[in-house]
């Protein structure tokens, strides 16, 4: 008997791999959806484009809109996708473990110890673009650990680590906010644009460490996604199945802040896309645990659309992404949460 | 903590009874599953005080006792979920603590008194999930865990709520689809805790005669707590009796199951008859509506001596 829903795949030798039928479909259909997203959002713009010379720009012709096309849209939009895959696989990640739907690196400390590490530095007159990020990546990863060695009692609690982690991020913003009213107008001004999460003005430098992470986190992730199958358990029923829960839930969440803190020393905390980019992926999925790929793509699609949104509806002034992401992402939540609800058997 | 009848600390040997094929292994020195000067505690409550305790291989073995007793502290720590605070278990005589948990998860399943599945996960999904601890993660599905899969469904009677969400189902079918996954290990040990809470009586008795087919055909050791003394005497082949963390009694049931007995470790009046069916002992207790309370249970002692269950 195989799991219902489930294909066998046997590309040779003794290799064997499950893999959910729908969700595969689904990553399908998310993978084309963004590509279409990708073109529109290189079309779109001050000035349009017709996708024929932005084809050609993407592939390296020489094109008349190479300029706005490949200077000015595309990096931004690397780094869009990057930062929406890194949050949309880090929020599944931390969802996992502290087996809450609600869950995501802003809970459990990375965005607001980022936050505050970054508005201090700016305070005390760090404006450098090289430093900046990389302070916010230490601050969001000493925040973490943080979270995590306060709520390590004989093993990771989840109630325990979410409520950890609230507690430390409530106290974090709350140093944030004594530095934003502590500093001058325009330092108090710029860090209100970072703590928005932005992706004015920014590109391939931003892009490159946080591509060079997602490459490696993509192995990791392979085995993340096999050790989602038990941790989804109770812990006893997880040991039972030979996990060493200790470890693979470090691990998970390890991996989760990792990602979510390079992606927010990249661009800012880019709201809510950690939070709704897995449970949009799971609930068209419908699979018992968050499907890692399908996250990725789906908080990819939430940060371009949004980014997409930003630049165009307000033009010629350009918003914050952090501005539209929840605008795109939640209404979409909500209508697959409602239409779940009115049919049986679906997970609310 | 002290009991009236001492806890024997000397492993018993396994005792042999009629009508049972015995597996080889049972001519090894010693028992796969044994513990040793065991004590298990949670934060500063001891639970379970140096006990010693041999499971016999190839057996069925049921742990009763009264409620908070200590029953799913020591399946869990027979099943390496919980650290004993001191002494040790022993699996195949290795210490279990010194033994990788993967590795445990191929000989010894357990399934808990209370599991959580997660969350929209299908009742084939989970059974599925019982062949984790055999799988690498290149090797996700091989023909053996799709047949073995196939046989616990069967066995348990779920093959056809395969497609059905855990979440969605009753309370008996849920027990039944969490022991399809405990079998899906396909472990020579296997630890149930209350297997038949929230089955009704007829899905009850199929879930132990699981367990004894188990047993019979296959030869797997299994240890079972039972709420139900009755079922416990009908279905072990030794019978552990505790009482607040200590083990008061063990045995062939036939000669561990006596109305002082129960009186001991449950504080029930009761007269024991042999089961019609079985002829095991069957626990009929002594009074309906039995208060507690010291002079309660004066009344009960002086009506049990009449030996009728009639007021
Ligand atoms: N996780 C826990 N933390 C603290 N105390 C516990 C825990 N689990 C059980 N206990 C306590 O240990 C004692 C034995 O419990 P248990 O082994 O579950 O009893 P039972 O025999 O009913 O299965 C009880 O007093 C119970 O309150
Ligand atoms: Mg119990």
């Amino acid at each position: 008997m195989r799991p219902a829903g489930y294909a066998v795949v046997r590309p040779g030798g003794r290799a064997s791999f499950l893999v959910h039928r729908r969700a595969f479909a689904v990553t399908c259909v998310l993978a084309a959806l963004l590509a279409a997203a990708c073109v529109a959002y290189l079309c779109v713009g001050e000035s349009f484009v017709a996708p024929g010379e932005v084809v050609k720009v993407v592939f390296g012709r020489p094109s008349p809109d190479e300029l706005v096309v490949g200077e000015l849209r595309e990096p931004r939009l690397a780094l869009g996708l990057l930062v929406g895959a890194a949050f949309g696989v880090s929020g599944a990640l931390i969802q996992t473990v502290a087996r809450n739907p609600l869950a995501s690196p802003d809970v459990i400390g990375v965005t607001h110890g980022a936050g505050a590490v970054t508005v201090a530095a700016m305070t005390y007159g760090v404006t450098s673009y090289t430093a900046l990020p990389y302070l916010s990546i230490a601050g969001g990863l000493a925040a973490a650990a943080l979270v995590y060695v306060f709520a390590w009692r004989r093993g990771l609690h989840a109630a325990r680590f979410v409520l950890i982690g609230i507690g430390c991020s409530v106290a974090l913003s709350s140093v944030t906010q004594l530095f934003l009213t502590k500093g001058d107008y325009l330092v108090a001004q710029q860090a209100k644009v970072w703590l928005t999460g932005s992706l004015n003005g920014r590109g391939y430098a931003e892009a490159r460490p946080l591509a060079l992470v997602l490459l490696l986190a993509v192995p990791c992730a392979l085995w993340a996604a096999r050790a989602q199958r038990t941790v989804s358990f109770d812990d006893d029923t997880a040991t039972a199945l030979g996990v060493r829960l200790g470890r693979v839930r470090f691990g998970l969440v390890a991996l989760g802040v990792v990602l979510a803190s390079v992606a927010t020393g990249a661009a800012g905390p880019v709201d809510f896309v950690a939070l709704l980019a897995p449970q949009i992926a799971r609930r068209l999925t419908r699979t018992a645990q968050i499907p890692l790929p399908a996250a990725a793509l789906t908080g990819a699609l939430v940060v371009v659309v949004a980014d997409l949104l930003a630049r165009k509806l307000f033009s010629p002034t350009e918003l914050p992404v952090g501005v539209m992401t929840a605008a795109v992402g939640a209404p979409y939540l909500m209508w697959l949460i409602v239409r779940g609800r009115s049919r049986s058997g679906e997970p609310s | 903590m002290t009991t009236p009848q001492p806890v024997p600390a000397q492993p018993t040997p396994p005792r042999r009874e009629a009508s049972q094929p015995v597996p080889a292994r049972e001519a090894a020195p010693a028992n796969r599953l044994a513990a040793r000067g065991l004590t298990l505690a949670y934060e500063d409550r001891v639970v379970v005080d140096g006990l010693d305790l041999e499971i016999p291989d190839g057996r069925v073995t049921v742990i009763v006792g009264p409620n908070a007793c200590g029953k799913s502290t020591l399946l869990r720590a027979l099943g390496r979920l919980l650290k004993p605070r001191n002494g040790s278990v022993l699996l195949d005589g290795a210490e279990l603590a010194c033994v990788p948990t993967r590795q445990i998860a191929r000989t010894l399943g357990l399934l808990p008194q209370s599991p959580v599945p997660p969350e929209g996960i299908t009742v084939a999904d989970l059974v599925s999930r019982g062949r984790q601890p055999h799988q690498k993660w290149w090797q996700q599905w091989s023909e053996s865990d799709e047949r073995l899969v196939a046989e616990a469904m069967e066995r348990t009677a779920t093959s056809d709520l395969a497609g059905r969400l855990v979440d969605e189902l009753s309370g008996g079918q849920r027990q039944r689809a969490w022991i399809a996954m405990a079998l899906a290990q396909d472990t020579d040990l296997l630890l149930l805790d209350e297997p038949t809470t929230f089955l009704d009586i007829a899905h009850q008795v199929e879930v132990l005669d699981l367990v004894r087919r188990l047993n019979r055909e296959r030869g797997r050791t299994v240890v079972a707590v039972l709420h139900d003394l009755n079922q416990a005497a009908r279905y072990a082949d030794h019978l552990i009796a505790m009482k607040a963390g200590l083990i008061v009694a063990e045995g062939p049931p036939g000669e561990v199951v006596t109305a002082e007995l129960v009186r001991e470790v449950f504080g029930l009046a009761s007269v024991v008859v042999p089961d019609p069916v079985t002829g095991s002992p069957l626990v009929v207790p002594g009074a309906p509506w039995q208060p507690s309370g010291p002079a309660a249970r004066e009344a009960q002692d002086a009506q049990d001596a009449t030996a009728t269950p009639h007021p």
